[in-house]
């Protein structure tokens, strides 16, 4: 396991911020990752199907290098790595420091269920009498005070919600483990003083915060409740603004004075609220307004009671921080609420939807209205609620809104075997990403989703049971009304709750929607150094941006950590001794936990051990109580060493649940984690099967028996590692190549840069300005000299690769250099930056007249001075030339934004053109939204026409005649114009002679194609080798910047050691079985086999192997085996499940 | 491509005719060696050589109604690595079929080998061959060719054609290189010779015999013969599925099995170096004998046997082309042949793969698709 000096800290554990955990974890770092829900997983954890595949796919994030060190299930039911500290319910209140060495101060709330104890048998969820809306599952189910904050965990512990909890103690009664303390105790020495002149005031309070488990005391005055806190000690004040004598105001001032830490929260009446904002800036936490009633009060109190005496408070010192704290989702409740969300039942926001077509769901996945259960047939979804709505505050795109509708349309059509119609309002359909427009089309074209391009104003119910009718005007504008079961809202981003203290905290500015605010050319560097931005938090993104950009922001982190001392060197300190126990033969040490005293009650315990170990075998069995606790560990841990066995099974809860137990027991005792397992008896314990204990007594010596026989057959040889040659070969030197490269080369590695023209800088030379006014010329010239001068950096410029061979860790690669000398690089790791150029138009007469140019010629020729805009009068512009349909059905992403840009240039320059721009959908995502609303302020006009009915352009007197189709008008419209700019999108350069040589794949488009577009989106399938840039799809500078420096982040983890360990579960080759079929190359979904000719035998690449087992399972005779799922080892695993069970 | 040539007979003798063509395969086709089933001088048996002097081909006889081994295996061991000079193998079509699997697992090559067939007349089980031939060598033959010819069947004394060959609905060769073709064909006068490949076509330029057409009624003969063997076979199918419908029938099927393994050595696609049940996988320890007996009380010996079909099936049912060696070697005369076809037109069936067609069609499990048996997997479709 690597363990390099230096740690981060990651603030939010949703997609993004477990992505971000997992590279500097992956890189040796220590990390500490926390959310303030109880649970990982942020939004994903609601959504079951992601585009474009409709399947999850989130475990593909997992390591696929030195895989033993994190947990290998399903990532959506939680994780585990060694190098990462997860704490929940947990909270970033301070940082202090610099970067590359802050303190921050972590505040963690209590859940009141000791997770080591929690064993998950329900039975508090079960007796607790407390009914509240369950946030899982968006509201439309309830759950208990005690709960599962989401049903799939492993290991899954209840926690308690203190603001539903009545502390009736139900739950600590039946708990079987002893695991819920509500401390009360603790509750009780919390003393609070009530100080009003109303004793009908006093006396309720009193009677209601008593009935809470509080000390409270009360006073009748301002002087009387001085002496009383002079005198005794008190936690919090309730405390009256208005009373006779001495006010509010004035005993705040002098109880601050004697007591500056002690909270105090002000009562104030309707009239005297602004003396109580007052009273806040001197000190007080809160206000309440009289009057008021318990369901306000209490939540107050206990809140501001876990904060002081319940959350333990952290202090831990990091490199860097990653925020990723994600976004909250617009209220549609709030504001004007046209479309009458929470009045309509009929009205569901997207999560909602989400949740009810979800298996784990409210309905388990079948399509009813939450109101009255009625089967739904006809679906329509709303775009943009709460998005590019300047009224709501929200000038920006929120992204993700249009696939997230198009899915759940596709999701809708599935369930109901295409019974339900679906239909889609929209203003632009968004689809704006790598095969978003294919997955639209297919849509729309094979499973009959409805788009409709309107933006609807209103919603009406029809009718008393939950239809909903919707008006809007068609693209010809005739008004149309259509009735439906359900419209689901499909609401936008908003800044998270907490945001502005967030950013008070670590002191990074918010742009000026509320989001977190980044530099130019980065989506990761915030405004203070050392604290990166990750994922949604600075505005909502697909999960597959989130993964580019997580990891680019732990590739600043690491840049950061290395730069000040941590870096990338083996920690030191003792490396743990594992004895070689492969000469012995197996003694299993069965260390049978008691839970408690659980098992003993459910089973006869001498029934249930009696004859499973075989006398004289070595092998012994031990019952011991509470494995779980430090003691029982204890004990263990002396036990397994008197008895010198050297294999050991835990027999209690759930395997996952020692994952972590056994690393620590293996650097205690000395045994490798591969030759300790753990089986779950308690899951047998807790059935209701069988009261008698018979059954439940054969279940557990079953499971016992089948761990035992696993183990027995355990390989006990140590697991293999592979050499890496720490270099990297980058290929293209464009700004994603040398992004790459530096990044690399900065942390210490050489790295090869081939370019194969003269000059590095690719499509960066040509732009010199972007839409946000920043220069890509100075960028360029930064980049291109901080490479030219960097020791680490060897620049190829003119040379071309011809030939590479070998896998992840060691390639040998042969490149041609200018002088036609051939010379071969030898690395570890591959980046592929080889980018793509402007399409060429062959439409619209381009070529025929000066006066058609594209858009890159227009900025070129608008900085050279070529083109004036005081000489022009009128200036057309078509995007999605040859885009957005076969053959080139993708959208090119940059167009709109260009087209924009130069208008926007055009406009400023000359505010007397006219400008016209045909468009099919604008494009402008995320916070690109404002220019486009800039625009059509400047006065640009912007006119819609339909693939099939393009505009028509023809050249008289040498200008360019427009004609189209206004739909509206029905007419057609004719514009003459000085100058025709057409956006024409990108095309990939050549790659199919790299990809053959490095043996990699493209997509139908030409650009490569990533081993999973949403988990691993610059991977190839062939591990040691990634992309990045416009090689990837088309994409800006900045996203460019963000994936190289993710693909720079995904070859370190391979780099950063000078040898990688593969898993414990890795297939091998018996030789002197293997008749050379082939059989299971063919089978390696990881392309982790070859054949050897010059040794004529099958090779595994240990490295690359994830141990599935897709080859053991085509070889006929097992000469492809799996270590630690040998065929004899599994029979005998079978035997032991049928010998116990039968 | 389809070149048809005739191959004359002389003295109504078809067997010397054969013999003189395959002498000229050898002395003008550039075949350096042939294989090909030859009555051995020791005893009258019919066993495949490889014959190099166009002098020693004096007993060919590829008509003979024995099968003694299926030669794919013999093929597989000559084409394995790359070969100097030119072979020709002279094979039964199950044969050639058993050869394109094991191409297909990388146990041979068809590069290195011209494949000559005739059409498959069918064979007798090794035990009866010897009773049907007697000394008379290749006279039983002829006899055995006049027999069939004339609509008589080749039933004889008590027993009749291998239950394999009676259900084999591929006796045309239309995967040889070189196919010689005598259904529907006037054998009394002359034999077809039909190249179904380039490489067979450039060799069939360089014998120099006389073209012709194909027969008129070749087509509608082997209608009629494949008809008579699909009837034989569905009947096979629906008394073999009955007899094994669940495992107390299944084990009765096969209780007469003594884990000798003939099957598997006999069986041309089992291309495994050893298999995996002679392996240590089954060496099992020796009180696990007794753990197994004492749950029941009692265990048949030898175990594993019902494990050991199942397993064979499930690893090469796919690529099963009915050749029935397995049949043909078992000492204890388990219908090994009747249960590997019928569960094979099962597997077939569900992968849409038919053994021994193309080198083109991938084994099943070599395949991954990504939307297969949701069914089973629980995918979308």
């Amino acid at each position: 396991m690597k363990k390099k000096i230096g740690s981060a800290l990651v603030v939010g554990a949703g997609i993004s911020g477990i992505r971000s955990a997992l590279d500097l974890a992956e890189l040796g770092y220590r990390v500490i990752l926390i959310d303030k829900a109880p649970n990982l997983g942020g939004i994903l954890t609601q959504l079951d199907y992601q585009f474009p595949s409709d399947h999850c796919g989130m475990c593909k994030m997992l390591p696929l290098v030195e895989r033993d060190s994190a947990s290998q299930f399903c990532l959506r039911k939680g994780l585990f790595h060694e190098n990462i500290d997860i704490m929940l319910s947990t909270e970033l209140v301070g940082i202090d420091g610099e970067p590359g060495r802050f303190e921050v101060r972590l505040r963690q709330k209590p859940t009141f269920v000791d997770p080591d104890r929690c064993i998950g048998c329900g039975e508090c969820s079960r007796v607790c009498p407390v009914e509240v809306p369950d946030e899982f599952n968006a509201g439309l189910a309830n759950r208990k005070a005690i709960y599962l904050p989401v049903p799939h965990s492993i290991p899954n512990h209840y926690v308690v919600d203190m603001a539903s909890c009545t502390l009736c103690g139900e739950c600590t009664k039946v708990c079987p483990s002893g695991a819920i303390d509500l401390q009360l105790e603790i509750r009780r020495s919390f003393r609070i003083l009530v100080v009003d002149d109303e004793l009908i005031v006093r006396d309720s309070l009193k009677e209601w915060l008593e009935d809470e488990g509080f000390e409270v005391e009360t006073a009748e005055s301002g002087a009387e409740a001085l002496d009383k806190v002079a005198r005794h000690e008190f936690h919090l004040i309730l405390l009256d603004v208005k009373m006779p004598g001495m006010d509010g105001i004035e005993v705040l001032q002098q109880v601050k004075e004697i007591r500056p830490e002690l909270s105090v929260v002000m009562i104030t009446a309707y009239a005297t609220v602004e003396t109580a904002v007052e009273a806040m800036k001197i000190g007080a936490l809160d206000y309440l307004i009289k009057p008021f009633d318990p369901d306000t009060l209490i939540p107050l109190v206990v809140q501001i009671y876990q904060n002081i005496e319940c959350a333990g408070e952290h202090r831990i010192e990091v490199g860097a921080v990653i925020l990723s704290a994600g976004i909250d989702f617009f209220d549609p409740a709030s504001g004007k609420n046209t479309y009458g969300y929470s009045l309509y039942p009929g009205v569901v926001t997207s999560v909602e939807f989400e949740r009810m077509i979800s298996s784990t769901g409210p309905s388990h996945g079948r399509l009813l209205r939450p109101c009255d259960g009625k089967e739904l047939r006809k679906v329509a979804w709303l775009q943009c609620v709460g998005s590019r709505d300047l009224q709501a505050n929200a000038d920006y795109c929120s992204s993700a809104c249009c696939m997230f509708s198009i899915k759940e349309a596709l999701l809708a059509k599935e369930r109901s075997n295409g019974l339900v119609d679906t239909a889609i309002f929209y203003m632009d359909m968004r689809t704006f990403g790598k095969d978003f427009q294919r997955y639209r089309d297919r849509a729309e074209k094979e499973y009959g989703v409805r788009f409709h391009r309107s933006r609807v104003h209103s919603l009406e119910p029809s009718g008393a049971d939950g239809d909903v009718k919707i008006s809007y005007i068609d693209t010809g504008g005739i008004k149309r009304e259509e009735i439906f079961d359900l419209v689901v809202l499909a609401c936008g981003q908003r800044p998270p709750t907490g945001i502005e203290a967030l950013a008070d905290i670590t002191g990074v500015e918010l742009n000026e929607w509320g989001f977190c605010k980044t530099q130019g050319f980065s989506l990761t560097r915030t405004t203070r150094e050392g604290i990166l931005v990750g994922g949604s938090f600075s505005g909502l993104r697909d999960i597959s941006e989130s993964v580019i950009q997580a990891s680019s922001a732990s590739l600043a982190a690491s840049i950061l950590i290395h730069r000040q001392g941590g870096g990338l060197a083996e920690e030191p300190g003792p490396q743990p001794l594992i004895h070689d126990v492969s000469r012995e033969a197996p003694r299993v040490f069965v260390a049978l936990c008691t839970c408690g005293g659980a098992l003993p009650k459910a089973v006869d315990l001498d029934a249930v051990t009696d004859g499973l170990i075989y006398p004289g075998s070595g092998s012994e069995i031990h019952c011991i109580e509470r494995i779980c606790t430090r003691e029982g560990l204890e004990e263990l841990k002396e036990r397994f060493e008197k008895s010198g066995a050297n294999r050991l099974l835990i027999a209690g809860c759930l395997p996952y649940v020692y994952t972590k137990k056994i690393k620590e027991l293996s650097e205690m005792v000395g045994l490798s984690p591969a030759l300790m397992g753990a089986v779950d008896i308690i899951t047998h314990t807790f059935s209701e099967r069988n009261q008698e204990g018979r059954q439940v007594g054969q279940d557990i010596r079953a499971e016992i028996a089948m761990g035992i026989s696993k183990l027995k057959g355990m390989d006990p040889s140590p697991t293999p590692t592979t050499r890496i040659i720490q270099k990297a070969l980058v290929i293209g030197a464009g700004i994603a190549g040398m992004t790459a490269a530096l990044s690399i080369a900065n942390h210490g590695f050489e790295v090869s840069l081939v370019e194969q023209s003269e000059e590095l800088g690719g499509n960066l030379r040509s732009l010199y300005r972007t839409i946000q006014g920043d220069s890509p010329q100075d960028l360029l010239k930064e980049t291109v000299s901080e490479v030219e001068k960097h020791p680490n950096i060897h620049v190829y410029k003119k040379a071309r690769v011809i030939h590479s061979q070998g896998q992840a860790g060691r390639f040998f690669t042969t490149i041609q250099k200018e002088d036609g000398v051939e010379e071969t690089l030898a690395h570890g790791v591959t980046v592929l930056a080889t980018g793509g150029k402007e399409a060429e138009p062959k439409e619209y007469c381009y070529g025929k007249s000066k006066a058609i140019v594209t858009q890159y010629e227009l900025e070129k020729r608008l900085e050279d001075g070529t083109i004036d805009p005081s000489s022009l009068g009128v200036v057309v512009m078509i995007q999605c030339v040859g885009s957005r349909e076969e053959p080139r059905n993708y959208c090119s992403r940059i167009c709109c934004t260009s087209a924009l840009k130069n208008a926007l240039y055009l406009k400023e320059r000359n505010p007397e053109l006219n400008i016209y721009i045909f468009y099919r959908d604008i494009m402008t995502y995320g916070f690109l939204e404002t220019y486009y609303t800039q625009a059509r302020r400047a006065g640009v006009v912007f006119i819609h026409y339909e693939v099939n009915d393009k505009p028509r352009v023809t050249i008289e007197n040498s200008r360019p005649l427009i004609r189209a189709t206004d739909a509206i008008l029905g007419r057609e419209l004719l514009v003459r114009a000085d100058l025709l700019a057409l956006s024409t999108g990108i095309v990939p350069n050549d790659h199919k002679g790299l990809a053959e040589v490095f043996g990699v794949e493209l997509n139908q488009n030409g650009f490569f194609q990533e081993a999973e577009p949403k988990w691993r989106p610059l991977d190839f399938i062939k591990e040691g080798i990634f992309m990045c840039g416009i090689a990837h799809s088309p994409r800006s500078v900045t996203e460019s910047i963000a994936t190289a420096e993710a693909a720079a982040q995904r070859a370190l983890r391979i780099l950063d050691s000078e040898q990688l360990a593969g898993g414990t579960i890795v297939a091998e080759v018996r030789h002197s079985l293997c008749s050379l079929c082939e059989q299971c190359i063919a089978a390696c979904p990881y392309g982790a086999r070859r054949y050897d000719e010059d040794e004529e035998k099958i090779v595994v690449d240990e490295v690359m192997c994830q141990g599935c087992g897709s080859c053991a399972a085509v070889c006929p005779n097992s000469a492809a085996v799996v270590r630690g799922y040998r065929d004899q080892q599994i029979l005998a695993v079978i035997d032991a499940a049928v010998e116990e069970a039968s | 491509m389809n070149k048809i040539a005739k191959i004359e007979v002389k003295d109504q003798n078809i067997i010397t005719s054969l013999q003189e063509f395959l002498r000229t395969l050898l002395t003008k086709g550039e075949i350096d060696a042939l294989l090909v089933p030859q009555h051995l001088p020791m005893k009258n048996v019919v066993m495949p050589t490889l014959v190099t002097d166009p002098e020693k081909i004096n007993g060919a006889d590829p008509l003979a109604p024995a099968f003694p081994i299926n030669a794919a295996k013999l093929v597989s061991r000559l084409t394995r690595k790359p070969l100097v000079g030119g072979l020709a193998a002279v094979l039964r079509p199950c044969e050639i079929r058993a050869f394109i699997e094991l191409v297909k697992l990388n146990q041979g090559s068809l590069e290195e080998v011209v494949l000559v067939s005739l059409d498959c007349l069918g064979a007798y089980s090794n035990v009866n061959y010897p009773r049907f031939a007697g000394e008379d060598g290749i006279e039983s033959t002829l006899r055995f060719y006049e027999k069939i010819m004339s609509g008589n069947g080749a039933a004889y004394e008590d027993f009749d054609l291998s239950p394999a060959c009676k259900s084999c609905e591929y006796p045309i060769p239309e995967n040889a290189d070189l196919l010689v073709g005598l259904v529907g064909v006037d054998t009394k006068d002359h034999l077809m010779v039909k190249a179904n490949t380039p490489k067979g076509e450039a060799l069939l330029d360089k014998l120099g015999l006389a073209e012709m057409g194909e027969p008129k009624d070749r087509k509608k003969a082997i209608e009629l013969l494949v008809r008579e063997r699909i009837t034989y076979r569905d009947q096979m199918f629906a008394k073999t599925t009955k007899s094994i419908s669940d495992l107390k029938r299944l084990t009765s099927y096969l209780a007469t099995c003594v884990n000798c393994y003939n099957c598997r050595v006999a069986c041309p696609v089992c291309y495994c170096k050893e298999c995996v049940f002679v392996t240590d996988v089954f060496d099992h320890e020796p009180a696990q004998y007794l753990r197994w007996a004492e749950r029941k009380g009692i265990i048949k010996m030898p175990t594993d046997t019902v494990f050991y079909h199942i397993t064979r099936l499930a690893h090469m049912s796919t690529s099963c082309v009915g050749c029935g060696q397995c049949s043909n070697a078992c000492p204890n005369n388990v219908p090994v042949m009747e249960i590997f076809r019928t569960i094979g037109s099962y597997t077939q069936k569900a992968f849409n793969y038919e053994p021994g067609r193309s080198v083109d069609d991938k084994p099943p499990l070599s395949v991954f698709n990504e939307k297969e048996f949701s069914e089973v997997t629980g995918g979308k479709d």
